[in-house]
């Protein structure tokens, strides 16, 4: 089955080859790229530095090595998968030019773009593909999320010198999805000494400087192989300096001070006051289904292994409160995993168990788990999670429960999990591309996430996420997905509780950005590539 | 003199080397380490991988061990890698001293520009209005948590009136101005506890040298007033003063993590904090016995400082 | 040290039978009228004293006079002003600050007072065996107690608050684990201060005398040196009381405390900053109430200090 493309490049002279492009994304904004048509609007000035404040900073710079996540760390600029997302976050062409997956869904073949480069001259080529996914397969070396991206991954072919085949262990759709710059960014071969210290992508931007939770500095890349509609290379930013800094107020501050021009998040309590109060002097752009927010029970261990204490808790939980006073009435209420906005949202998901504690009780007392012991766990960055978790935590003891709630950081969370000593966990999840990335790690029995996560075990889930995964029909995925979440929400491994979603504001001076549907910052036509600084 | 200097130094081995076993080991006691840390959300879960990266970060040694190992690395100038941004931790450690000595000193230096003043005023104008204006100001300063000023600064100062940043280092020697606007608030709120406490220092050691026999004599001398408190007598209190904010200076070295979080510093401090929530050991032992060693040797300087500039201040 | 000024009357008549309890309780009596009288010498400890009784008696009424439960969730409430119905508003989740200040501040007191307690109970005795002994103990010691007092201090306490943090204790437990880590940071001071004192006071005269007698070093030093050490060991520990509050405010506000929804006065403070702009008064309560319990101490420690060192009279 063919993707749809638009002509394919042999050996042509840079011009062509840029004619040729141009000529592609002109044929891609007849799909509907509302970002090109409004990027032509104003006429794009070169040039420009942009100070880009964030909530969070990488914890070092191999591309490979740590998780440079696609939103709140400047670093991102300097990645590029195989594959790009656009505005709607559903993979298109970008390094690869072309992509063809054989009838069987075993096999998937993409044609590189001639002349694309890393930052430091070397051609992205197949070979370079496949070193970089053989290294991101590697578990001493790869952090979890891309090697979770690749499990299904085999082997990777250089066939020839732009033809990368990628032979997979079972049949999946969503492989595609997996190749995006997040998690799975290109890093060059033969940087690979310095990749601590000077990484090396293929994205927009390249790397100048990095302190640590500080400053993180980053040019223009000069020979980025995207164009604009005019035939003008993008990205139009001369360059961007990333400012990490994690209080949320600090940011805002910074923001309204002019010590930086965009922001990647506010406040849940900011961001319900600031359009309106400062309509004019800063422009937001609301920025829907970033994640999604839930609460995770153990089934293995602890009073949930009880299906009756689930609901209860379930009734237990006002889900119109905590919108109201964890997000300020932002965002959507969850009741499967993708929200209306998102291309993957399924309607007729079964709902899960209504607000209504006076049942919760009733069921407890049925369960004979009145005044049972409840330890609720959560980190404490971002500030919703433990404001959720303390809100579900005083719900939960108006029914009956006995909560303790606990805050632990990263690895006491995770060591937690793994001896699967604890019996909920506020948490989220976000940027799955293509529902597998969700539920085949979260709610699929054998995966190892499940396992430490709530250890759900469902043989219907299991053989309906295997199925969705085979097929190629989206239409039908869909409906697979819908039935998926229906279990979800029935046997409650896990309670959806919201759609989270960012406000980023940014100075007026800054033009041309369009945050797609997920937050992405770099897409393929949009974000932060087309931007520009008045 | 020199006799007492190399013994001081010779004192000061064996402290060391508590300090480096006690990093080494209150380190180590916290749970889990830095594999966990890496291994992020999905945890490790093959044990071939873990022993495979234990060997590599070298956690599968003896506890004795490693600390020899990282013993015999540091006294040879190698801090080591840090275990979570695989850098050098000169690069990351030695990079933060300066945003942190700077906010330290400017904050001491403030503090003694509004200490120094106040306090002598008190003590000249003992038990009058003034005086128990600045006891009160000073135990007041004392009393108020350093980071709940630090807010109500940024408060007023940044977010009602905006005149002044909450956040961002500029190194002085870049950027003048925006060095100095940018150090305002963070040094300011360091500075007046340290001033509150320096105040009523000043005031007690002033006391103590204006009844002094020397002032009397000054005095009968015949030389006018002004010249006796703040040349002689101003002079002579100082010492003590200026070793204690010495002496102060070093504990602050330590202590400036909360300043350094609520504006945003990229100083030691925070560093060294946020090593501790990442289990990133190597960082944090560095950090400890870098920060314990600063205090040990500044105690040593101001010691000797008070020792050198003792005898020879004093007015016959 | 205030001597105990026995009283004429105490003279035993020994025809007429007092029991001991009487005599103690008398003798007691007279002590506290001197130490009141004493008291009075000084302006600041008065003040320091009556702002210690306000809080001693807020801490003791506090089941009486919070009015509202300082965990229930009122999500109805959230970011009230001060009013008549919530005197100091409420906070983000609609809790009433005035209770969770008060039963705030009952926990921290409790946990600071308990805390110096530690550090005396270990500091004194190093201090005491270290100054009288001399030599080998001596040394040691004071190479701990300098090596201690050169770890940068917040450091020795974050590193403590995580660890204690992760042992899955019952609330009890933990604030038992957090006393004895504060306590533990406090007894380099005394251990100092009382080592200072003790080696003063070993040269006098009565030292000389008890040793004639044969009495064993042990008894010499625990019970005759020792109380004449305690003024500057009061007066620190006041003082210290005031600074291990700070610390556990600072700990507390950097998300080392206790977990929520315990009412806490520094993580309250650390949740105010989202709404500092729109809602000042979530930031302000607590942080006053810090500082007023600061203050106390610090007060009264200062007016001890006044009365207990004669030197210092006339300042």
């Amino acid at each position: 089955m063919r993707q749809a493309t638009q002509g394919r490049d042999l050996e042509l002279s840079r011009r062509a080859f840029l004619a040729a492009t141009s000529g592609m994304l002109a044929g891609a904004a007849a799909f509907g790229l509302a970002s090109q048509a409004e990027a032509g609007q104003r006429h794009p000035k070169r040039g420009g530095t942009l100070r880009f404040a964030t909530r969070a900073d990488v914890s070092g710079l191999d591309l490979h090595r740590n998780t440079i996540y696609l939103v709140s760390m400047p670093l991102a600029a300097i990645n590029q998968g195989l594959l790009d997302l656009d505005q709607k976050s559903e993979p298109v062409p970008g390094v690869a030019a072309a992509w063809e997956a054989s009838p069987d869904l075993l096999r998937y073949t993409f044609e590189l773009r001639h002349g694309v480069l890393f930052h430091n001259g070397r051609e992205v080529d197949a070979e370079a593909v496949r070193w970089n996914f053989e290294r991101m397969q590697d578990p001493k070396i790869a952090q979890p999320l891309a090697r979770a991206a690749l499990e299904n991954l085999k082997a990777t072919e250089a066939v020839d010198k732009y033809t990368v085949r990628c032979h997979l262990h079972q049949p999946s759709a969503a492989f595609p999805a997996d190749v995006v710059y997040y998690p799975c960014a290109l890093m060059a071969p033969d940087s690979v000494e310095q990749a601590d210290l000077h990484p090396i992508g293929c994205g927009p931007f390249k790397f100048v400087t990095w302190d640590r939770n500080n400053l993180t500095e980053m040019v223009r890349f000069e020979n980025y192989f995207e164009t604009d509609t005019e035939g003008n290379s993008l990205p139009y930013l001369d360059a961007i300096i990333g400012r990490p800094k994690r209080e949320d107020g600090v940011r805002l501050t910074a923001l309204r001070a002019g010590e930086v021009d965009l922001l990647d998040s506010m406040a849940y309590a900011d961001a319900a006051e600031f359009p309106k109060k400062y309509a004019g002097k800063f422009q937001t752009w609301n920025v829907p289904t970033v994640g999604t927010s839930f609460i995770l029970f153990n089934l293995e261990k602890g009073p949930f292994t009880d299906k009756q204490v689930r609901l209860a808790a379930a009734h237990a939980i006002d889900h119109e409160a905590i919108k109201q006073a964890v997000f300020h009435g932002t965002g959507e209420i969850a009741h499967g995993f993708y929200a209306s906005a998102s291309p993957w949202y399924a309607d007729g998901v079964t709902a899960w168990p209504a607000y209504d504690p006076d049942k919760a009780k009733f069921l407890l007392r049925q369960a004979r788990a009145v005044g049972v012991d409840v330890v609720l766990q959560t980190l404490p960055t971002p500030p919703y999670m433990q404001q959720t978790a303390e809100l579900v935590q005083a719900m939960w003891t108006e029914v009956g429960f006995k909560v303790r709630f606990n805050i632990y950081d990263e690895v006491a969370l995770q060591q937690k999990r793994r001896e699967r000593d604890f019996h909920a966990d506020s948490s989220a999840a976000s940027y799955r591309w293509d529902p597998d990335g969700w539920f085949s790690r979260y709610i699929l029995s054998t995966a190892p996430t499940t396992k430490i996560y709530s250890g759900f075990q469902n043989e219907r889930a299991d053989q309906l996420i295997a199925e969705a995964r085979r097929t190629a029909d989206r239409k039908k995925r869909l409906e697979l997905y819908a039935a998926i979440d229906s279990i979800v929400n029935e046997e409650l491994p896990i309670l959806y509780l919201q759609h989270l979603t960012l406000l980023e504001a940014g100075s007026m001076r800054l033009q041309g950005y369009h945050p797609s549907v997920s937050g992405a910052f770099s897409t393929r036509g949009g974000g932060i590539r087309t931007a520009w600084m008045e | 003199m020199v006799m007492y200097t190399i013994n001081r130094i010779l004192y000061l081995i064996p402290v060391l080397f508590i300090l480096t076993v006690a990093a080494f080991s209150l380190v180590h006691c916290l749970p889990g380490d830095v594999i966990d840390v890496l291994a992020g959300q999905e945890g490790v879960v093959d044990p071939a991988v873990r022993q495979a990266l234990e060997h590599e970060y070298g956690l599968n040694k003896p506890l004795y061990t490693q600390y020899f190992i990282w013993l015999n690395h540091v006294l040879h100038g190698d801090f080591g890698t840090s275990q979570v941004t695989r850098r050098p931790i000169a690069l990351e450690i030695f990079k933060r001293i300066p945003a942190t000595l700077y906010l330290a000193i400017v904050g001491t230096i403030i503090s003694l520009l509004i200490a120094v003043p106040l306090g002598t005023m008190a003590a000249v104008k003992r038990n009058t209005a003034v005086d128990y204006a600045a006891q009160l100001l000073s135990l007041v300063g004392i009393s108020i948590p350093e980071f709940w000023f630090a807010l109500l600064c940024v408060l007023f100062f940044s977010l009602y009136l905006g005149w002044l940043p909450s956040s961002e280092y500029y190194s002085p020697f870049d950027h003048l101005g925006l060095s100095i606007q940018h150090i305002i608030l963070p040094a300011a709120a360091l500075g007046i506890r340290q001033a509150a406490i320096t105040t009523r220092l000043t005031r007690s050691t002033m006391l103590d040298e204006v009844q002094k026999e020397y002032v009397d004599t000054a005095r009968s001398l015949g030389l006018p007033e002004w010249k006796v408190i703040y040349q002689y007598t101003l002079r002579n209190a100082m010492i003590p003063t200026l070793t204690i904010s010495g002496l102060q200076l070093a504990q602050l070295l330590g202590g400036t993590v909360v300043i350094e979080t609520i504006f945003a510093w990229p100083g030691v401090g925070r560093t060294l904090f946020e090593a501790i929530i990442s289990r990133d050991f190597p960082v944090i032992q560095a950090g400890v016995l870098i920060l314990g060693v600063a205090v040990v040797v500044i105690n040593l300087l101001v010691d000797l400082m008070y020792r050198v500039l003792n005898p020879r201040v004093r007015l016959a | 040290m205030a001597k105990c000024v026995v009283s004429q009357e105490d003279t035993l008549d020994l025809d007429v039978p007092v029991s001991r309890v009487t005599l103690s309780l008398r003798r007691c009596w007279e002590v506290c009228k001197n130490a009141v009288s004493e008291l009075c010498r000084s302006k600041t400890a008065i003040l320091g004293a009556l702002m210690l009784l306000v809080l001693l008696g807020l801490c003791l009424l506090t089941p009486y006079i919070a009015r509202y439960d300082p965990i229930k969730q009122n999500y109805r409430e959230m970011l009230q002003t001060p009013s008549a119905k919530h005197y100091f508003g409420t906070d983000r989740y609609g809790r009433d600050i005035w209770s969770r200040i008060l039963w705030g501040g009952r926990r921290l007191l409790t946990i600071s007072v308990l805390a110096v307690l530690v550090g005396i109970l270990v500091g004194i005795p190093m201090g005491t065996l270290s100054g009288y002994y001399g030599k080998w103990i001596d040394a040691f010691t004071m190479r701990v107690v300098d090596a201690w007092l050169a770890f940068p201090g917040i450091v020795i306490y974050l590193m403590l608050a995580t660890l204690v943090r992760e042992w899955k204790l019952a609330e009890f437990w933990n604030d038992l684990a957090l006393i004895f880590a504060l306590g533990i940071n406090q007894f380099p001071r005394l251990a100092r201060l009382v080592r200072g004192t003790v080696l003063a006071e070993k040269e006098k005269e009565y030292v000389e005398a008890c040793r004639a007698i044969g009495d064993s070093n042990l008894y010499i030093s625990l019970r005759e040196i020792l109380p004449n050490c305690l003024s500057p060991v009061i007066v620190q520990a006041t003082v210290s009381l005031g600074s291990t509050l700070l610390v556990i405010a600072a700990l507390s506000f950097l998300g080392l405390g206790s977990p929520p929804p315990t009412p806490d006065w520094g993580s309250d403070l650390n949740l105010a900053r989202d709404h500092m702009e729109s809602r000042p008064h979530i930031a302000i309560f607590p942080g006053l109430a810090i500082s007023y319990a600061v203050l106390a101490f610090n007060l009264f420690g200062d007016g001890l200090r006044d009365i207990l060192d004669p030197r210092l009279t006339d300042r």
